[in-house]
């Protein structure tokens, strides 16, 4: 028997929060598969099976939300009922758009050939700490909200613009990893 | 989310009482083996004269016997075009991919057959990949069902983690001709993991590095109190221990002054293949070979062939890498690594594995035959022979699914890596106004374009109820099992019409298609990039001139003539440019063409008529959370 839980932090056992002890969800989240994965219904009926997929799955999912730091942080904000689809125009700082933008231009002039790699693990490391610091001021916003929306406490409208922030410094971080792939 | 409780009626399954014969099959490119449950333990199977290893090598005879095994290869000098090795690299590839690789130039091709699909000519007529593949697996399972008198009620065959779609149907297709119950295709890295793991109940990170004969796979492995969970996995599904030889034979040719491979008569290819295995092989043991060809001596010292090997080597660590950046992972957090495949036996592997991981690599049990006895192990499992509560074994989906948008761009569904079982859903909407119906393909594979990623399925979704471009919201969701079989349903959240398909390895499937392989797409990103440029580019443009004329239509009269002049214009301009393959340039006359309409647009917006006109749309948001 599997409970669902209300939300995928107590689903683990987790307290609810941005950060996470890591050891802990993975130990819990193989436990639980240990108990509904297909493989152990091997042997059983169709209608076991399916669930067993079902449930599976759910778990898959909520572990791979809350083991990503950006999917981790935008699950935070559901939960605080904040809709991170939507984006206003006030999430974004012209300046944090303009920076972005200069940093993907930065990365298309670069040359096609190893003599970029120098650079591009430059960009690697800045984006890098750059996004540790964020996931830090993060962490912090939330401090002191509990899981189902308490009115005081954090800064739900500072975490949503950090949140936007993560997003462009995750989608950079790729992309640096990508022109690298194709130098390499 | 609301609190709902579901509960397993059951709770465990019902074990049978009696055994049932499960084997575990490695279905190797040049060797495949063999392994079953021997008085409680399982074990590879010899043949009656003790081998282990079964050539993959097939002689389809002029008087009508089909051999394998070890006479076939033997053949394989004498008789080249009828004697099918490495028919392994073969599955699941096109006319085109095979002859263009040059591997399978001893072999005729029948000329009659779908070039997508295509069949070697023997003297037994006319067979494919996937019949040659049946009648190895056939050939195997004799052997278990003589030496244990049972019949084998099931079996768990291995691929590569890296094999795509069609060639992971194609081999599920070659164990159905053999009549054979396919219990669970199984990753071979995994398959090694179990092996190793439960001989030595490690626990830990472990890199299961995996040259065999014609693939190479490299795994990333979490194992965890009986739960062994694939964290990353990469590789190269066209690099083998068959390419070194490649490398030992050109290099041997050269030295001929034969002057390159492509020289080198069809029917000598094979003898010379041998020879350079016989060099590579014996260069595991000692520091020098002795080569001869056509009566002259040559000799390949150690430091030669780790010069011819270089490339191949560096190919390797790359994979490594990539796989240890897709888990976020630094070389200092592994604690085990495993060598699979023949193809680890050369010194100068180990050396490079050891030297990139830090650590010395584990090979306790016989690198050829640790696939098979862990597919053996995990089928005792699957048939009810032995406690489930052992050990899980928790897979990832190794090449991306998504679907085509328009401009035929790929949106990613699920990502490579993704854990399995899996279910995603994502939102699309119509691109024109009063679009009733959308057609939906299914693609497999990382490129950024639909065309050079494998096609899976294609239908349609109809019945949309006629609204404004946008407004339609289609769910489509993905569901991948834990064998990964992929189905696919697609609904539209208004009116809940829906629209379901299933892509799983079946007869019914179309396994015709070309494919454009995983590792082609780091070649290609940066032409990816160009092209995606520019199709967005077009998109774009498509998007605002549709709405201009739209709207130039509906609301003409609001322009002085200068003004509807100068909108022509710019319309007119914006055309040419879109026939053209300039991105830039068309990204530059769409911004001329929408400061051309600004006015037109303000006017139409005052007197709030319908449908806005800039070119923005919903599902243009560029930046996605993944």
């Amino acid at each position: 028997m599997l409970s669902i839980a209300d939300n995928y932090f107590s689903q683990f056992e987790l307290p609810v929060g941005y950060d996470i002890d890591l050891d802990r969800l993975n130990g819990q989240f193989r436990e639980l598969q240990t108990i509904v994965h297909p493989d152990r219904y091997a042997a059983a009926g169709d209608e076991q099976r399916l669930r067993a997929i079902k449930l599976s799955s759910y778990l898959n999912e909520a572990y791979e939300t809350l083991k990503s730091p950006l999917r981790r942080a935008g699950y935070l904000l559901k939960l605080q009922g904040v809709d991170v689809e939507q984006v206003d125009q006030s999430d974004l700082d012209p300046e944090l758009l303009f920076e972005q933008i200069a940093l993907r231009e930065s990365l298309a002039e670069l040359p096609k050939d190893e003599s970029a790699l120098d650079r591009l693990d430059e960009l690697s490391r800045t984006t890098g700490d750059r996004l540790a610091r964020r996931q830090l001021e993060f962490a912090a916003c939330l401090v002191g909200r509990s899981a189902a929306g308490s009115p005081e406490g954090g800064d739900l409208a500072q975490a949503k613009k950090l949140f936007h922030e993560l997003q462009f410094l995750t989608k950079l971080q790729a992309e640096i990893e990508k022109a690298e792939d194709a130098i390499v | 989310m609301s609190l709902l409780q579901i509960s397993e009626p059951g709770g465990r399954p019902v074990r049978r009482a009696a055994r049932k014969r499960a084997a575990g099959i490695d279905l190797g490119t040049t060797n495949s083996l063999i392994a079953t449950d021997v008085d409680g333990e399982v074990l590879t199977l010899a043949d009656a004269e003790g081998a282990h290893l079964l050539p993959s090598a097939v002689h389809y005879q002029v008087d009508g016997a089909t051999v394998v095994g070890a006479a076939a290869k033997a053949q394989a000098v004498a008789d080249p075009a009828n004697v099918i090795v490495s028919v392994k690299r073969a599955l699941g590839k096109s006319l085109d991919e095979l002859t263009d690789s040059g591997d399978y130039r001893q072999y005729r091709f029948d000329s009659e057959c779908d070039p997508a699909s295509p069949a070697f000519v023997t003297s037994m007529g006319v067979r494919n990949p996937v019949e040659v593949s049946a009648d190895i697996l056939k050939t195997l399972v004799l052997r278990a069902e003589a030496r244990t008198g049972e019949a084998v009620e099931g079996a768990v065959i291995t691929v590569p983690a890296y094999f795509n779609d069609a060639q992971r149907q194609q081999t599920r297709l070659a164990a159905s001709l053999a009549g054979i119950n396919v219990l669970r295709l199984l990753n071979e890295p995994t398959a090694a993991a179990v092996a190793y793991g439960l001989d030595t109940r490690e626990q830990g990170n472990i890199i299961v590095f995996d040259l065999g004969g014609g693939t190479f796979d490299v795994s990333l492995l979490s194992l965890q109190k009986g739960v062994f969970e694939v964290l990353a996995t990469g590789g190269d599904t066209a690099l083998g221990g068959d390419d070194f030889d490649r490398a030992v034979a050109a290099w041997l040719a050269d030295q001929c002054g034969l002057g390159g491979m492509e020289s080198i008569a069809a029917r000598d290819y094979p003898a010379m293949l041998q020879a350079a295995n016989r060099a590579r092989e014996a260069l595991s043991e000692a520091e020098q070979a002795e080569l001869s060809w056509n009566g002259a001596s040559f000799t390949l010292t150690a430091g030669e062939f780790a010069e011819l090997a270089a490339p191949l080597v560096r190919r390797t660590m790359l994979a490594c890498r990539r796989v240890l950046r897709d888990a976020r992972m630094e070389t200092e957090a592994i604690d085990n690594v495993l060598l699979v495949g023949g193809a680890t036996r050369m010194p100068l592997i180990r050396r490079a594995v050891a030297d990139y991981f830090g650590r010395e690599p584990l090979q306790d049990i016989d690198p050829d035959r640790v696939v098979a006895i862990g597919a053996g192990i995990q089928a005792e499992v699957l048939a009810g022979n032995k406690p489930a509560g052992d050990f899980l074994l928790l897979d990832v989906n190794p090449l991306s699914l998504g679907i085509e948008t328009m401009g035929e761009l790929v949106e990613k569904i699920i990502h490579r890596n993704t854990s399995i079982p899996v279910s995603k859903s994502q939102e699309f909407t119509t691109f024109k106004d009063g679009q009733t119906a959308m057609a939906l393909h299914v693609v497999q594979g990382e490129r950024e374009l639909s065309s050079e990623c494998r096609s899976l399925a294609r239908f349609s979704l109809g019945g949309i109820p006629p609204m404004v471009a946008g407004a339609a919201k289609v769910k489509v969701t993905f569901q991948v099992d834990a064998d990964g079989l992929l189905s696919v349903s697609a609904e539209e959240a208004s009116t809940g019409c829906k629209a379901e398909v299933q892509v799983k390895p079946s007869y019914g499937l179309d396994l015709d298609q070309v494919e454009q392989m995983l590792k082609e797409s780091h070649e290609h990103a940066r032409a990816d990039m160009a092209a995606r440029a520019l199709r967005e580019a077009r998109l774009e443009a498509t998007r605002l001139t549709d709405a201009i004329v739209a709207a130039l239509d509906v609301d003409g009269e609001l322009l002085e003539a200068a003004e509807r002049a100068a909108i022509d214009r710019a319309l007119h301009a914006l055309r040419q440019a879109m026939a053209g393959e300039n991105a830039a340039l068309i990204e530059e006359r769409t911004e001329q063409l929408n400061h051309a309409s600004e006015s037109f647009a303000e006017r139409r917006m005052n007197m709030t008529v319908g449908a806005a006109l800039r070119g923005e749309s919903i599902d243009a948001i560029d930046e996605r959370t993944e």
